[in-house]
């Protein structure tokens, strides 16, 4: 326990000199750019800092630790805090002061735009969902939950309903051959260009046979054998297709983010690259 | 392309000007500009009418508009000269142009046709304050060919015959309509009320110029008692060239409509899921027998059940991260009820960490509720569920201790799962347990599927549930879905051949209007 | 010296990948931090040293293009930043080069964001894009940014009718009605084209359902790769271009390069960032292959 003890006080120790000796380097950076003392001072410690962060949260990679821990309950904090004042702003000063009292208009600098009581109906909502916090009074919250699912089912349904389920059965209505001139026509331009008319034809196929095999694999009334079974089983192929192609995209996010904060190492923190 | 940067020069003159006065007077001092600042032609072109609407700050807001001051000059980079100041409130003023008289007048200049057959009509399926203004395009009007004079169609409207007539927008040469959406809000600018008459001229414009005419700038500035105390638009340009104007027609009305007809396929499309959702509901209510084939993936849960029993080995039953009262949780909580009461019957070991104290809870009673039905309650252990933490990622590494340490026969892991959905099925594959998921998050599925052996895609998680619990609302309305897919399947086949047989009639009975 | 630096480097990331396979043959479990110091390797070393490929408009990206492109000049172009910094390296080359593009063309571009993050994202975006490439451009006129509010789909389903029901100024408190910029603008269908950025909820997706759709405006987009393929359903018939991960930013600042000589200097964080992906992508694909052989050949497999 004793050794355990001192290798973390020996590693904060070299974590603590790493960072003092790279904002030293970064502030002498800014400098050299003719910056004033007082700003490069204060950058060299914003980007000292982010590198330090980026790089406590790498650390995960190795095991969980102390400095990782750090680093993430700082970003959730602050990310929370950020979303309650942006919030703050944008809907209380934004949208709800300017509708309600000239007087705190002025004094958010925000344009009056005239009384509107309707604009205390959100707001009563509003504090009934802060109610929440109290243990015996807590239930009148869910008046305002109530509300929140009501509407937004309402307005969900409908445009769920129009844009994906009406639009998207619509899109199945493909043609079986794109833009068919006949045979000649067809052989003498024969591209595997996407935009070509081979892998148009063939695209469409993909979708109509993809969304009805698709569908057949969730339909749950009839069991799977005979037709049902064969089509299910194209079905099943299509979601794998669908899933492999889904992992490989997010593959792509994943290492983008990563090239995202290895560039932010290599050349904002260390300036190896520009 | 010179014309355009000396536009630019001068819009940044401006910026620049205003940047250096900005220093003196704060920004947020200075008196609002006026919107909607329209210039157009009148009498031949021998007059600029410029029309604005009233500042923010005049006579509310700040309240310190005095006036407006106008300015003109030839060129938008040229010395603007002052030509009138007028009071506050909404204004037009008439400005009579300069005519250059040196300019010899070498015979009738080009006059277009103006458009004809002009029909005003109220805008359908909206809630009124609109009319749709529509014409046959002007006989000199040749669309598309290089050598048409005609630049485009304004649209003035007035609320009696007589005017004054404003513009409400324009349409390029070729468009034979024009939407005049107007607001419904009383105090908004371009407030268009209902059931009033109005009045319409078109007018055609052409791209050439009366001899002797030109193209003017203009700037307006809302002034306040401080002369240093203004702001002023950008040059803004007049545009000199020939028109004809229609003659005028009207009136018309607009009005709202109470039922939008161009969403009656959405109305048909609820009303009939709704109908047989609840139909359905009803009849598995009334004890109806419902078929639900059976799912492999609950077989798999069965015998995972009685693989753990011939091992020894407990069963691990993750709920996930969602919160209770989320879809795939409640479904979780069938599944779990079902496993419970084998695990019972075979007295299995049951683990069930929970991230969130509520769903511990109700898991708690769902266990319990298996145990006595399945005739052993004295075999529960409070313990077999309990709460871990609710930070994501300290819950994973609990959980994934449990599974290194207990080393269960099966994992199970059915709700909703983020990031952490690798990590848990990776660790299980790398203990050797028989693992099942089930999740309704599309983005987590693969990760299942490459890690577990057997994997209930998004909606088989609540199939599985109704499968499982023959709760009527589940069933009933897992029986309506199947209808949908049952309908969309028939409905995606006859669009398909009919579209390939262009009978486009099929295909139009789902255009959602707007 | 950077060419040997990088054949070196290549050689290593061979080797070990060499040497991973004779370890699993031989039914040697891999510890993950090696499978970490891979990834980490393949993407360091094109940033290092510089490698780009050049990129080639698919034509879900070059619809998105060729429409921005093709529309009048001071058509009205909607962006909405739906990103937070979370998501920036993946979406932001995609917001980059669409208001050089926009700009560019001289077009009318209106920011906003349906994420709180997004509001101060597209003030960073105007201070470094549009000050430093076009200083002639002024705020207010070409463009302008009315920022964030609260409410998800909720807000898109009121400023299709009306900006001015949830707007009142723009993120500098100036009045919408004194901005020329929103001179004869009511609503999200006075836009020419609505695209959003982003790659969670709200996001292109909510742009279809909740603006493009009911308004009838043509809408696109740039995603983040995670949801991208979730997207694809609503090509091209609902959604007319959309640039998929960083792969379609990258195709877009080629296809954005390749026609605008003015910027061929410019950043192309997009392209940059195709080299770390495809020697990633490289090495990822050898981790399933030796994953395979190892499981089908090795004598773990064998085993079981």
């Amino acid at each position: 326990m004793a050794v355990t003890k001192k290798i973390s006080l020996l590693i904060l120790a070299i974590v603590i000199v790493l960072f003092a000796v790279s904002w030293i380097a970064k502030t002498g950076t800014f400098e050299d750019t003719g910056m004033p003392l007082g700003l490069s001072v204060r950058d060299g410690f914003l980007v000292t800092f982010a590198a330090f962060l980026t790089l406590s949260i790498f650390s995960f990679l190795y095991k969980d630790n102390p400095y990782y821990k750090f680093a993430e309950h700082l970003f959730v904090g602050v990310s929370a805090a950020y979303w309650m004042c942006v919030g703050f702003w944008s809907t209380f000063v934004g949208n709800f002061i300017p509708k309600v009292s000239e007087g705190l208009s002025n004094f958010f600098e925000v344009p009056y735009k005239g009384f509107d009581v309707f604009y205390f109906i959100p707001l009563i909502l509003g504090i009934m969902l802060l109610l929440r916090m109290s243990s015996k009074i807590g239930w009148i919250s869910r008046w305002s939950l109530a509300f929140i699912v009501g509407t937004t089912a309402g307005l969900n349904l409908i445009r769920y309903m129009r844009s994906d389920f009406i639009s998207q059965v619509s899109n199945t209505f493909v043609p079986l051959v794109v833009d068919w001139q006949g045979f000649g026509a067809f052989f003498s331009d024969l591209s595997l260009n996407a935009s070509g008319q081979l892998i148009m034809t063939m695209s469409n196929w993909v979708i109509f046979i993809g969304v009805f095999c698709g569908i057949i694999y969730f339909f749950f009334s009839k069991e799977h054998s005979g037709f049902f079974g064969g089509a299910s089983k194209v079905g099943i192929w299509v979601l794998m297709v669908t899933f492999g192609a889904s992992f490989g995209y997010t593959v792509m996010g994943r290492v983008s983010l990563l090239v995202g904060r290895l560039t932010f190492l290599f050349h904002d923190w260390l300036g190896l690259i520009n | 392309m010179m014309h355009k940067l000396l536009i630019v020069m001068c819009l940044l003159f401006i910026a620049g000007a205003g940047y250096v006065s900005a220093e003196e007077i704060p920004d947020s001092l200075k008196p609002a500009l006026p919107s909607d600042i329209t210039i157009y032609p009148d009498s031949g072109g021998n007059v600029a009418v410029i029309y604005w609407f009233p500042s923010a700050d005049d006579g509310a807001g700040k309240n310190i508009v005095t006036g407006y001051a106008l300015y003109r000059s030839p060129s938008p980079k040229g010395s603007f000269e002052v030509i009138d100041t007028v009071p506050p409130g909404p204004n037009r003023y008439i400005d009579f142009l300069p005519i250059d008289t040196t300019v010899v007048d070498s015979g009738a200049p080009f006059s277009p046709a103006p458009v004809t057959e002009v029909t005003l009509a109220d805008k359908d399926n909206d809630h009124g304050h609109a009319v749709i203004v529509k014409w046959k395009t002007s006989a000199d009007d040749i669309a598309g060919s290089p050598s048409n004079r005609v630049l485009a169609y304004n649209v003035f409207r007035a609320e009696s015959q007589s005017g004054p007539y404003l513009m409400r927008g324009q349409s390029a040469s070729g468009d034979t309509q024009y939407d005049d959406v107007g607001s419904k809000e009383r105090e908004a600018r371009d407030y268009m009320p209902d059931y009033t008459d109005y009045y319409y001229i078109i007018r055609t414009k052409t791209i050439e110029y009366h001899p002797g005419h030109k193209d003017y700038f203009y700037i307006v500035r809302s002034i306040t008692d401080n002369p240093d105390n203004y702001r002023e638009t950008s040059p803004l340009q007049f545009d000199g060239t020939i028109y004809t104007d229609s003659q005028v027609y009207g009136p018309v009305q607009c009005f709202g409509q109470w039922f939008n007809s161009g969403l009656i396929p959405v109305l048909i499309f609820v009303i009939c899921f709704t109908a047989i959702t609840v139909f359905m509901i009803f009849r598995a209510r009334r004890g109806a027998e419902l078929f639900v084939r059976r799912l492999a993936g609950i077989e798999a849960v069965d015998e995972a059940i009685g693989r753990a029993t011939e091992m020894g080995k407990p069963i691990l039953y993750v709920l996930g991260l969602g919160t209770a009262a989320e879809i795939a949780t409640i479904a979780s909580f069938t599944i779990l009820g079902r496993v419970a009461k084998k695990v019972a019957e075979y007295q299995t070991g049951l683990i069930v960490p929970c991230y969130d104290p509520i769903v511990m809870t109700v898991a708690q009673e769902t266990v319990k509720a298996s145990y006595m039905d399945a005739g052993r309650p004295d075999s529960y252990d409070e313990n077999m569920v309990y709460f871990v933490t609710q930070s994501q990622f300290a819950y994973v590494a609990a959980v994934n201790g449990v599974m290194l340490r207990e080393l269960p026969a099966t994992n199970i892991y059915m709700g909703k799962f983020f990031a952490e959905s690798l990590i848990l099925a990776e660790t299980g594959a790398l203990a050797g347990s028989i693992q099942i998921a089930g999740t309704d998050e599309i983005a987590q599925i693969p990760f299942f599927v490459v890690a577990c052996d057997y994997t209930l895609i998004g909606e088989e998680l609540y199939a599985a549930s109704a499968y499982l619990g023959r709760e009527p609302v589940l069933l009933g309305s897992l029986k309506a879905q199947d209808y949908a897919k049952a309908a969309v399947m028939i409905i995606a086949i006859v669009g398909f051949i009919t579209i390939n047989l262009n009978w486009d009639w099929f295909v139009n009975l789902f255009r959602v209007a707007n | 010296m950077s060419n040997l630096g990088l054949i070196i480097s290549l050689l290593i990331i061979g080797a070990g990948l060499l040497w991973l396979l004779i370890r699993s043959l031989q039914g040697k479990e891999v510890e993950r931090r090696i499978i970490f110091l891979f990834i980490g390797l393949a993407v360091s070393v094109p940033l290092l040293f510089n490698i780009t490929f050049s990129e080639k408009a698919t034509p879900i990206v070059k619809a998105l293009y060729d429409k921005i492109d093709n529309l009048p000049e001071g058509s009205n172009i909607l962006l909405s930043f739906d990103y937070g910094p979370t998501m920036a390296p993946e979406v932001q080359p995609m917001s980059d080069v669409l208001i050089r593009h926009v700009l560019a063309k001289n077009h009318h571009l209106f920011l906003m964001g349906l994420w709180a993050t997004g509001q101060s994202l597209g003030a960073e975006a105007v201070d470094r894009i549009i000050k430093g490439d076009f200083p002639e451009k002024i705020d207010g006129i070409d463009f302008v940014n009315i920022g964030y509010k609260a409410g998800n789909q909720g807000v898109l389903n009121v400023i299709v009718t009306d900006f001015r029901k949830l707007y009142a100024t723009d993120v500098g408190g100036r009045d919408l009605d004194s901005l020329p910029i929103f001179n004869g603008i009511k609503s999200l269908k006075d836009m020419d084209l609505l695209i959003s950025v982003g790659g969670g909820f709200p996001g292109v997706k909510e742009w279809v359902q909740f603006a493009g759709d009911p308004g009838n405006v043509p809408t696109g987009g740039g995603s983040a790769a995670v949801s991208a393929p979730l997207l694809y359903p609503y090509y091209p018939r609902q959604m007319l271009g959309l640039m998929g991960g960083i792969k379609g930013a990258a195709e877009y600042e080629s296809e954005f390069k390749r026609h605008y000589e003015r910027f061929k200097d410019m950043p192309e964080p997009g392209v940059k960032m195709m080299g770390p992906q495809t020697l990633a992508h490289l090495v990822i694909m050898a981790f399933i292959v030796i994953g395979n052989l190892s499981y089908f050949f090795g004598k773990k497999g064998k085993q079981s």
